[in-house]
């Protein structure tokens, strides 16, 4: 009767809404639906398997038994229930390096320079009743492969299947080597637990680098070997602190899971709380009207200009940096304020004595912090405003992270410096929740509108860049500053959106079959690694009604 | 040697009093108490204290001992452990009601009609050591005493203390209707997930929840009579709410002085009805969605079907007969004319009745209105029934206000009570992002967030005059789930949901300076008693009260 007008929509097959994510950059599948064997088992054929190596095998094999996720469809998988009974079965995966070198333990591998690290594997699920097999040349590309595996598998009535055997992944290698993610531990603090799990999460789509943001002006949690004080001070309490036992435990973890650890110590800026224990090395601490002093309350900055200062700030660098594997460590450089600088009576003495302008005094310390970390045989990583805003002299092979807005990666990349994309346009998980200052009933997040994962996911990474330029970027991240976050909100704010760019950094430009990877066919999937997420403990939100979830296109905005 | 610099340093730290919702009548010393290890609330003065009573008597033993928050000021209260150790200790608080009749349970008091129930109370604690007082002309008045005296306290080295003895409060609510609405049908939400977010409202004396139970995408309600809706429309077997489940929650909410008013969305909003009578629903999942309805899926009850009515006034008078509430939605918002314009069915039957659109909906409505009125419940529903169709309604429905806090003045103006719902204020969705599919630049449709700052800064009787300000029943915050489940429930209602529960219960005009500390104190409190709460600022700035104003 309303078929003249109306097309009602009955079935809706989607197409390839394989699970994977991010989606490998070469896939082949069926459709077959394929058991996984009572019997299953993973078979390390390495000689001498490092441990993380063996510890990443049981946790897919737990993952495999544990997750019990039901395929995303009306119906949820029941009508497959009747098929799998004479459906083939999956014995094994047997996992083994495609040379003959020494293996390396993971973590070892996940902390090699940026660009050097070995992250591809291949992957093969047959259906004619033998193991599936998964080769890499290195304990990090099988792990990502072990990854990979994970996500093939449904539960309909405690049976363990695929529906769409066989799978053939070759050579699956990262589009950019950093893959990365930013947490704020210092607005608001985060324990232990809620990082690893964190770390897990990042871990099952492929990120592979922790920034770690774990000091602000507001409090400093971190535990530094020769300076507790700075901690003891200036942490929120005394249980509101990463020790160096926390710290390794962290690291290890991270490794083990395929993350770099990248922490940063933001200087000049965002360093009042240091006044706390060193009040000779901070200016214009506390001081009012913030507004005057800083992007946020509270104003306070490393007196640049001092040579006790940039002496003291270059040991504290080389005191945290030392005891972390990662190459790479950032020493901040954002939101520099000037006015700080110009009212502080021995800031101007220093730079009058030493006959210096400001910005010659920042290259001074910035050189003697990056030289605290070159020495250690560290690159150093900075934001923006150190290339862009400032006269400083860095070493060529600096990261610089783009924040501010993503039209000045080329900005940054015409001055031939390497590139994290991180734009608070595209990649802040913060904007959209509203004013956070008191006193201000109309106030906006500073970055309005909330950052959709469709939008993310439509980053282009060399946007406004020529094609020799496209080498400098090494990737990017979306990034958790936590104003208006804690462990409280931690999962729903962070997970699923962040798995866009890990997708974007990953896979690419293209889908596997040639096609630009695209926000219709990523949403389906998107779901699938969010309920999955919340399988195993990760409180994701939700992106729609669940019913929406279950009928792939239904919901797009001209279905 | 700053000499142009204004050193905060010092910022003078008022304590940061506590209490959320601020009492009425709110005095308050300057002398430290702590609570007795023997400490206890005696109910001498209530004969036959019922259960619910006793109960609420021992969640707030319980809460005493179990907080452990201690103050948000930068030491958490270390400078004060002298004079707490020194100070008089607080052996007992004592309840009474103050009249000669019957005592009734919180629960009977909880469902009284919106306009007649007793929640005010009077509390005093001297500041000498000896017994707290707190008085009330209902159980239900008790209970909103006992949650007040719950929140005065903080912990500090095992001590529960307060620095601001003696209190004398006197208290009773400006607006009698304070609720929060809960969408569970976009996304389900577990019966466990609901009661932790009635105790948190208890908190907040928010005593209304407005059950948004079913929509078009899912039915979870097991309805008497009706069950094969949930059967083929929940999203699955046991993401449902069996009678037995709605009992639970009605109990559990009553007894924290919580009335649950339900709402059956229709004519719109149902589309999940066709999975089991797909005779009664028009347009059903019908293709671009968005010529159908306001979100996919389409679908609309066929309003002009004398069966559809028939139908559907069974079914909200089985479903309301759930509830012991005397409120009912029947919802009523975005109706869709296209959808029946083009619906064959429901065109056959306009011409075979010689009606218009508009008259079939009024016939629909009157029949579902009058089912709830057959069993002694009153209708309440959107603003669009009196402001976009010309329905005859009964004088005593109420009316949500939510596409536009500038639509109150013009509802009120129809002369019906009404309940302040505003999306440009307490839509706690808002600011979200667009959630619809293939939309890359889409934005919330509400954007953008609504702060506790914007809703707490409304004004209930704006632009209307003084008879019509007595339409104003009182007001809430919602929550549609299109982006939320059990997830991230906490943190994205609260304590946002706490300005509007203060705003109805304080009565506007609030300063959101002043009030921000003791959001952060409430919120704190929260974390305690294991509702997940947002952060709203820097645990730096929490402790400073001020320190992190726009202005500071």
């Amino acid at each position: 009767m309303l078929g003249a007008f109306i097309a009602l929509i009955v079935t809706f097959v989607p197409l390839g809404a394989n699970a994977l994510w991010p989606i490998p950059r070469s896939l082949q599948t069926g459709t077959t639906l394929l058991k996984l064997a009572s019997s299953f088992d993973i078979k390390i054929s390495v000689t001498n398997p490092p441990q993380d190596l063996v510890d990443a095998v049981s946790r897919t094999k737990g993952f495999i038994q544990n997750d019990k996720l039901q395929r995303l469809v009306v119906g949820r998988g029941a009508n497959d229930s009747a098929a799998l009974g004479s459906a083939p079965t999956l014995p094994g995966l047997t996992i083994s390096l495609l040379n003959n070198n020494a293996p390396r333990a993971i973590a070892t591998e996940a902390v090699q320079a940026i660009g050097t690290r070995s992250e591809g594997y291949s992957l093969t699920v047959p259906t004619d009743g033998t193991s599936a097999i998964l080769t890499a040349n290195s304990t990090l590309g099988l792990f990502r492969g072990l990854t990979t595996f994970e996500q093939l598998w449904y539960d309909s009535a405690g049976v363990t299947y695929s529906y769409q055997a066989p799978v053939k992944i070759v050579n699956d290698i990262p589009a950019f080597p950093y893959r990365g993610f930013m947490l704020d531990t210092a607005r608001n603090f985060f324990p232990v637990a809620d990082i690893k799990r964190t770390l897990d999460a990042m871990s099952w789509v492929k990120i592979n680098t922790f920034h770690w943001h774990i000091v602000d002006s507001q409090s400093f949690p971190l535990d530094v070997p020769g300076f507790p004080e700075i901690a003891s001070k200036g942490a929120y309490s005394s249980t509101e602190i990463y020790s160096p036992a926390n710290i390794q435990d962290i690291v290890s973890y991270a490794a083990a899971r395929g993350v770099d650890v990248m922490m940063e110590i933001d200087t000049p800026g965002h360093t009042a709380i240091i006044a706390n224990s060193h009040p000779e090395h901070i200016a214009c601490n506390q001081a009012s009207p913030w507004t005057d002093f800083a992007n946020e309350p509270p104003a306070g900055q490393l007196r640049l200009a001092s040579a006790a200062t940039t002496n003291f700030t270059a040991s504290l660098i080389s005191a945290i940096a030392q005891a972390l594997p990662s190459k790479l460590f950032s020493t901040g450089g954002d939101e520099l304020n000037t006015n700080c600088y110009a009212k502080d009576s021995q800031t101007q003495a220093d730079l009058k004595s030493s006959g210096k302008t400001l910005e010659q005094a920042l290259s001074t310390f910035t050189q003697a912090t990056h030289k605290s970390l070159t020495d250690l045989g560290k690159t150093p990583v900075v934001w923006e405003e150190m290339v862009l805003e400032h006269t400083v002299t860095l070493p060529k092979d600096t990261v610089v992270m783009v924040w501010i807005s993503s039209q000045h990666a080329a900005s940054v990349a015409s001055k031939n410096f390497r590139i994290v994309h991180a734009p608070s346009n595209y990649f802040y998980l913060d904007c959209g929740a509203g004013e956070w200052l008191g006193n201000d009933p109309t106030g906006n997040s500073w970055c309005d509108p909330f950052k959709t994962w469709q939008k993310s996911y439509t980053f282009d990474p060399f946007a406004g860049l020529s094609t020799a330029q496209r080498s400098l970027v090494l990737g990017g991240q979306q990034l958790l500053w936590a104003e208006q976050s804690s462990p409280e909100n931690i999962d729903s704010i962070v997970w699923p959106r962040a798995a866009s760019s890990a997708e974007i950094f990953w896979t690419g430009a293209t889908l596997p079959d040639g096609t630009a990877r695209n926000v219709g066919s990523a949403l389906p999937r998107l779901h699938d690694i969010r309920y999955r997420m919340v399988r195993r403990g990760v409180r994701a939100i939700a992106l729609q009604p669940h019913w929406c979830a279950l009928r792939p296109g239904v919901c797009d905005l001209r279905a | 040697m700053l000499p142009f610099i204004a050193i905060s340093v010092l910022l003078a730290i008022t304590p940061a009093y506590a209490v959320w919702p601020i009492p009425r009548q709110y005095n308050v010393g300057s002398t430290p108490l702590r609570l007795s290890s023997s400490f206890s609330i005696k109910l001498s003065g209530v004969h036959n204290a019922p259960k619910d009573l006793l109960d609420a008597v021992a969640r707030t033993t319980a809460y005493l001992r179990t907080d452990k928050l201690q103050a948000l000021v930068p030491d958490r209260g270390a400078s004060s452990a002298k004079a707490i150790r020194s100070a008089k200790t607080l052996n007992s608080l004592s309840l009474s009601i103050s009249t000669n009749a019957k005592v009734r349970s919180i629960s009977d008091e909880a469902i009284e009609n919106i306009e007649s129930r007793v929640e005010g109370y009077t509390l005093t604690i001297p500041a000498d050591g000896s017994g707290a007082i707190l008085k009330a002309n209902s159980t239900l008045g008790l209970f909103r005493g006992l949650t007040t005296f719950g929140q005065l306290w903080y912990d500090w080295d095992g001590t529960t203390y307060s620095l601001e003895a003696p209190f004398d409060i006197v208290d009773a609510p400006a607006y009698p209707y304070r609720g929060l609405m809960l969408d569970t049908a976009r996304n389900y939400f577990p019966v466990s997930d609901i009661k932790r977010t009635l105790d948190a409202m208890s908190w907040v004396k928010i005593n209304t929840l407005h059950w948004h139970v079913v929509d078009s995408q899912s039915f979870p309600l097991v309805v008497p009579g009706f069950q094969e809706l949930s059967s083929k429309g929940a999203y699955s077997a046991s993401s449902v709410y069996t009678p037995a489940d709605v009992k639970e929650i009605v109990q559990y909410a009553a007894a924290r002085g919580i009335d649950v008013m339900a709402e059956i969305d229709t004519p719109g909003h149902t589309s999940i009805i066709a999975k089991a009578h797909p005779e009664h629903i028009a347009c059903f999942e019908a293709s671009p969605w968005a010529q159908f309805a306001n979100e996919p899926p389409a679908g609309q009850l066929r309003l002009a079907s004398p069966d559809t009515t028939k139908f559907t006034s069974a079914l909200i008078k089985s479903a309301a007969s759930l509830f012991p509430s005397k409120l009912f939605s029947t919802g009523g918002d975005e109706l869709n004319a296209n959808c029946y314009a083009k619906d064959a069915a429901t065109q056959k039957d306009l011409a075979s009745q010689g009606k218009t659109l508009e008259q079939a909906l009024d016939t629909f409505t009157q029949a579902t209105h009058g089912a709830l009125k057959e069993i002694g419940k009153r209708a309440v529903v959107w603003e669009e029934m009196v402001l976009e169709h010309q329905v005859k309604l009964a004088n005593d429905t109420l009316i949500l206000v939510w596409i536009s806090s500038d639509h109150v003045q013009a509802v009120a103006e129809k002369g019906f009570k009404l309940i302040h719902a505003a999306s440009d204020f307490f839509y706690l969705d808002c600011g979200g992002g667009g959630w619809v599919g293939q939309n890359v630049l889409g934005n919330s449709w509400c954007d953008p967030f609504k702060t506790w700052q914007k809703a707490y800064s409304f004004n209930p009787v704006a632009n209307l005059t003084a008879e019509q300000s007595a339409l104003v029943l009182g007001g809430q915050h919602l929550l549609w789930t299109e982006q939320s489940s059990p997830h991230n429930m906490d943190p994205v209602i609260w304590p946002r949901a706490a300005s509007s529960a203060e705003l109805f219960w304080s009565g506007p005009g609030g300063d959101v300076g002043k009030a921000l500390p003791r959001l952060h104190d409430v919120s704190f409190r929260f974390n305690q008693r294991g509702v997940k709460t947002i952060a709203l600022q820097p645990l730096w700035c929490a402790l400073r009260a001020g320190a992190c104003d726009l202005d500071a």
